[in-house]
């Protein structure tokens, strides 16, 4: 979608609820290439897979011991992988339902679980404050490189082509480029909960504690841009990018889905944006190519498919 | 048959002496069993025909040989496949249905029957069913299970009658519950009884007492004799003393003579037999009851009570209860759920009452004034006059309970104390000795015994080096902060030998505080890191664990406490500080940007598909830090490892030997002796750093003959061409060049080589100075060529055997008439043991001719310079000595 026709709106109308989790459901992400499914987790200790657009339940994947607090889908859509409460990353075969791998080794409850690009290798991000590097071609039970550079839990991450960049309870959000073989620390002074870069990987937006989401630049570290008016303080409310990377999209603890206008930060209408959930958002995702859909998962036990109104419209 | 059959027979034609026609229908008598059947069980059978069978006739012996016993296949599990595990029932929806286990649930037929003999033989004499419905009658009836409550219901209002042995003997001999045990007595000695036992005729007494003289014609069972019943001593009276009871009451009561309710109470009591005299023999000395109300029947033959009744029919009695089967429930557990033992009840009264007294009632408008008690005291005093000579007693229980010494008492009356032993060994001493004694004492602080704290502090010592280790250990008490400061206040202190700095806190009593301090010193030695060689194995971990309630959402560390966790140097803080002030700010950018170079592992590389960044930093880390332990399993090396284990060990276990060892194993000869020996630091070393000779070598070694080309000899062109010595291109020249007098002043001490020139052949070899040597293949293609063509038919020879042998020596071709037969013979026998082992070679002529031409350059290359095509030789020379 190119930006020179201007903002998409955000896809505000209801389109289905997907409500069989039996607690907050606290993940929710879209299956890669066309992205037809959508897959959620939550506190009740399952992953679920659904299919948003006729809002039905397709797969429950049990197995988790704890509250799943992560999911990644690998490119191929064979095999997701999900991490939790249970300290190890659970590796998913999505045709039969059973984990094909169990990576136990780190020492509290897995926050992030990332594929990197073709999925060879997993990244976890944990509450003991290390990010582990798991190969997933050879059978090791050792990761390839255990990430100890964090000061506190470890948020969130996201793994690039050629870097891993990972955002921390410390306030950091540390890159880590493996074609430089260097580590760049950001320090933003509050918990970061979310980071996500941008398609080119020139900027990227990290939501924090201080119920700001701001805009990076990745070169030089310094903030391009910084959305607020939205109130997160306390949980992790996922900021993404709206269509075609021309707005912020992020939930907040109200229950609102608050979008942004990318380059002069303003919030678009309607402001302030109507209370969609009854507890906080805790993920927000837009469709990976549909201009006009997005997920949002919230505490209250719903996940909800949003469509624009018009959705061919644009 | 009689005739007149006979001829019927005959008229009907049939011959009456055939079978037919006597053939019988009659059975008369009882037929014998048949043979087939008949086997009497008695009858002898071989030993191989006879099989073990139980019981049901199932065989209990199978098995190859009929002897053998398999268990687990026929006979207790009855199945092919064995025991299978049951798929998992949950049994949460019928909790109620279940009860708990019993014994005989899991018990097979054969037990059950084992275990009811078992029961008849012990059960049946304590088991007595009156009214024939307990629950063991019910189940021998085959009565189905009924469920738990209806169960405990049943037990509750229908316990378990028992009845002993005894009581059912009496019974026979007509003895009936209620009575008293003994020949009838009469009225009048009934009465008697009664007296004696101070109980009046009771009211439900069967004889009326007006009918006095119709009671005299019968005779009556005699009483009961009372169950004693032990109350419960919770006064702090004596023993035997009946509170308000007095000394005149007691007289009194004695001269009474019985009849009265103190006489029966004294002899009750202990010391009887001394004390009361024999005008009381008759007494039952067990029978403390006065009245009826108050008797203690071991059976009561109250009519609506038929079961067995322990304790009284008092209505305070506790016991009271349990005669009352439908008011106590049977089963009665203790408080943590402990069932109690049958036969006995719980008290509803607990053991030790609390008496609780009323307060006493304030009058209104008083106020707390204890000055006006302090000024009545000071009075007191005053008015005492004189100072007392005794201190006032206090009114703390424990020293009055501790009452005064007789020397405290003497004391105080003011007696002279008498002469008594002497009670130390001071006494026995010497003047002089003892004071050479206390001079001694008085030299060496012995204060400690008389300072009470002093001891108590040095008890939580810890060593120095433990408690500096653990100050830079784990820190336990990081959730307290203010725990944390005294932890490491105590530890510094220990480590500068110093007092324990901290006091104890407010509100902290001295024991407590001792705890606290032996607390900390337990976990120094607990969280002191490890010493020596583990110590660089571990590293502490980032996590801390934050003690507190959970709170909703995702934690944020609040400053101070991140201050104080970290334990970074102050610069490095102020640094942060800074990084955070820029935040705060807004100013990000470079301000709070961080680089720092990042060794990706190579793996991750890989799985990446970017080229790893900086290859060398991988060995650079491993040779300064093996701080971090990726970087450590990244270029793990054994000598790296070996040597900081060396020197680890060393510094932690400052030994004195510890140190020279290793330098000295690493810096020592290996030989045989030493090799492969757990001590050997080395071991392994060269396999692991073992690099790939140079391919001529192999060649050199390996190749047969037929493969020498014209690369090879390019080769040697090159060689030579090393060699200060002109060399022609053509492979020929370099052969028919003998610098013999670089050779001359080489001079190979190896080899014998005299005469340069001579015909050695005749000679031979001398075999005491005969050494080996190893001549390099480039080497020996050079020498047939010198022979040029008169060589050439041994060539061919040459290349047969260099066919057969890997390693070709030039004896076996051309040694024919140059070295003796025996020791060629010697020869071909090593090598045909092992070729590769075999590396001695005579000198034969042509070869001793060569040789010193051959070696010349090889060594001279090797003295002056090094090349690389020139050092091959060389090292497979050394290759060829490894490989044995």
């Amino acid at each position: 979608m190119a930006p020179s026709r201007g903002i998409s709106p955000l896809p505000r109308a209801l389109h289905c609820t997907l409500t069989n989790h039996k607690g907050p459901v606290l993940v929710a992400r879209y299956a890669k290439g066309s992205a037809k499914y959508v897959l959620t987790g939550g506190q009740d200790r399952t992953v679920r897979l659904w299919n948003p657009d006729v809002g039905t339940e397709i797969k429950v994947f049990a197995g988790h011991g704890y509250e799943v607090l992560s999911i990644t889908v690998a490119h191929d859509n064979v095999k997701f992988a999900s991490s939790g409460g249970d300290r190890s990353v659970f590796v998913w075969d999505v045709a039969t339902g059973t984990t094909s791998r169990r990576l136990p080794g780190h020492m509290g409850k897995i926050h992030v679980v990332e594929f990197n690009e073709d999925a060879t290798v997993v990244a976890s991000g944990s509450y003991d404050s290390t990010v582990r590097l798991w190969d997933l071609r050879a059978q090791s039970r050792q990761p390839i490189q255990t990430l100890d550079e964090a000061r506190d839990a470890v948020q969130t991450l996201f793994v690039g082509g050629t870097y891993i960049m990972t955002g921390s309870v410390d306030g950091h959000v540390r890159t880590y480029d493996l074609r430089k073989g260097e580590l760049r620390a950001d320090f933003l002074g509050h918990p970061v909960t979310s980071i996500l870069p941008t398609k080119d990987s020139q900027t990227v937006l990290a939501a924090t504690l201080d119920s700001r989401v701001r805009l990076l630049d990745l070169t030089s570290g310094k903030p391009l841009n910084e959305f607020q008016s939205h109130s997160n303080t306390s949980y992790r409310c996922r900021a993404c990018f709206g269509a075609a990377e021309a707005s912020v999209v992020c939930g907040d603890e109200n229950g609102q889905v608050w979008a942004w206008d990318l380059v002069d930060a303003t919030p678009l209408s309607p402001n302030p944006p109507p209370i969609v959930h009854q507890k906080v958002i805790t993920w927000v995702e837009h469709h990976p190519n549909d201009v006009g859909e997005m997920i949002t998962a919230s505490a209250d036990s719903s996940v909800k498919v949003w469509r624009g109104t018009s959705p061919i419209a644009v | 048959m009689t005739a007149r059959l006979k001829k019927k027979l005959g008229e009907m034609g049939i011959d009456p002496s055939s079978s037919k026609a006597n053939e019988s229908f009659c059975l008369i008598g009882t037929p014998l069993p048949p043979l087939e059947k008949s086997k009497d069980t008695g009858e002898f059978v071989p030993l191989w025909k006879q099989d073990v069978r139980d019981e049901k006739g199932r065989r209990r012996l199978h098995g190859a040989f009929t002897g053998g016993f398999s268990a687990g296949y026929f006979n207790t599990v009855g199945s092919k496949e064995g025991w299978t595990p049951q798929t998992f029932v949950s049994s949460r929806s019928d909790r109620a249905k279940q009860k708990a286990a019993r014994p005989e649930d899991f018990m097979d037929e054969e037990d059950l029957a084992e275990l009811k003999d078992s029961q008849k033989l012990v059960d049946t004499t304590e088991e007595m069913d009156l009214i024939g419905g307990t629950q063991s009658e019910m189940r021998k009836r085959g009565e189905p299970e009924r469920d738990s409550i209806v169960s405990a219901l049943e037990d509750s209002l229908l316990p378990a009658p028992k009845d002993s042995v005894g009581a059912r003997i009496l019974k026979k001999m007509g003895w009936r519950i209620g009575n008293g045990i003994g020949p009838k007595v009469t009225w009048e000695q009934r009465k008697r009884q009664d007296a004696l036992s101070s109980s009046a005729p009771s009211a439900d007494d069967e004889v009326p007492e007006s009918h006095d003289e119709e009671a005299a014609k019968h005779m009556y069972p005699p009483r009961d004799s009372k169950v004693p019943s032990f109350s419960r001593k919770d006064n702090p009276h004596g023993l035997g003393y009946v509170p308000g009871m007095g000394l005149t009451d007691l007289v009194a009561g004695k001269s009474k003579d019985g009849g009265n309710t103190t006489g029966p109470n004294l002899s009750a009591g202990f010391g009887l037999g001394a004390l009361n005299d024999a005008e009381e023999d008759d007494l039952d000395v067990y029978d403390s009851g006065f009245n009826k109300s108050s008797t203690r029947l071991a059976f009561d033959d109250a009519d609506e009570e038929e079961r067995i009744v322990m304790g009284s029919r008092n209505k305070q009695s506790p016991t009271k209860k349990i005669q009352k089967p439908g008011v106590q429930p049977s089963f009665q557990t203790f408080q943590d759920g402990r069932a109690v033992l049958p036969g006995f009840v719980l008290s509803d009264r607990p053991v030790v009452e609390d008496k609780w007294y009323p307060l006493p009632e304030v009058p209104k408008g008083w106020s707390p004034d204890p000055r006006r008690v302090w000024e009545k005291d000071k009075e007191n005093i005053v008015t005492s006059g004189q100072p007392p000579a005794v201190p006032p007693i206090t009114s703390d229980h424990a020293s009055w309970k501790r009452g005064i010494t007789a020397d405290q008492r003497g004391s105080i009356l003011g007696e002279t104390p008498l002469p008594a032993a002497p009670k130390s060994v001071f006494d026995y001493l010497a003047p002089k000795d003892r004071e050479r004694l206390q001079s001694m004492a008085s030299g060496q602080p012995l204060e400690t015994p008389v300072l009470p704290p002093a001891p108590t502090l040095s008890m939580a010592r810890v060593e120095p080096q433990i408690a500096k280790a653990a100050l830079n250990g784990f820190q336990p008490f990081t959730a307290d902060p203010v725990k944390q400061t005294r932890y490491t206040a105590y530890l510094q202190s220990q480590v500068d030998m110093e007092d324990v700095p901290i006091k104890p806190t407010v509100g902290q009593s001295m024991d407590e505080f001792h705890k606290e301090l032996s607390d900390y010193a337990k976990a120094a030695q607990i969280f002191k890191p490890v010493s020596g060689t583990m110590a660089g194995r571990f590293t502490s971990a980032a996590i801390v664990e934050q003690v507190g309630n959970a709170q909703e959402g995702l934690h944020k560390p609040k400053p101070a406490v991140k201050q104080q966790l970290d334990e970074q140097p102050a610069k490095e803080e102020k640094q942060e500080s800074a990084k955070e002030h820029a935040a705060r700010l807004g100013m990000f950018g470079p301000l709070t940007r961080e680089i720092k170079p990042w060794q990706p592992a190579k793996l991750l590389c890989k799985r990446f598909g970017v080229k790893d960044p900086n290859p060398e930093l991988l060995l650079a880390e491993a040779s300064t830090s093996q701080s971090t332990p990726t970087a450590a399993a990244i270029a793990w090396k054994p000598e790296d490892a070996l040597a900081n284990a060396d020197l680890a060990t060393a510094a932690g276990s400052s030994k004195a030997g510890g140190g020279v060892a290793p330098s000295s194993r690493t810096g020592g000869r290996r030989d045989l002796s030493n090799v492969g020996l757990g001590d050997d630091e080395t071991q392994g070393a060269d396999t692991l750093t073992y690099e790939r000779p140079a391919k001529d070598i192999f060649k050199a070694i390996f190749a047969s003959d037929d493969e020498e080309s014209d690369d090879e000899a390019e080769k040697q062109d090159k060689k030579m061409s090393a060699s200060p010595a002109p060399v022609s291109k053509e492979p020929e020249k370099p052969v028919a060049f003998p610098p013999q007098s670089v050779t001359a002043a080489h001079s190979i001490p190896s080899t014998s080589y005299g005469p340069q020139n001579g015909e050695r052949s005749a000679v031979g070899v001398d075999l005491s100075s005969f050494k080996p040597t190893f001549v390099p293949r480039a080497d020996r293609e050079k020498r047939p060529k010198s022979d040029g063509k008169e060589r050439s038919g041994k060539k061919e020879k040459k290349r047969k055997s260099g066919k057969t042998a890997l390693v070709s020596f030039d004896v076996e071709e051309d040694g024919g008439e140059a070295v003796q037969p025996k020791k060629k013979k010697q020869k071909q026998h090593h090598g045909e043991d092992d070729d590769g082992l075999w590396v001695e070679k005579p000198p034969p002529e042509i070869v001793k001719k060569l040789d010193p031409n051959v070696h010349l350059p090889t060594e001279q290359v090797m003295e002056t310079d090094v090349d690389e095509k020139l050092a091959g030789p060389q090292r497979g020379r050394k290759r060829a000595v490894d490989f044995m």
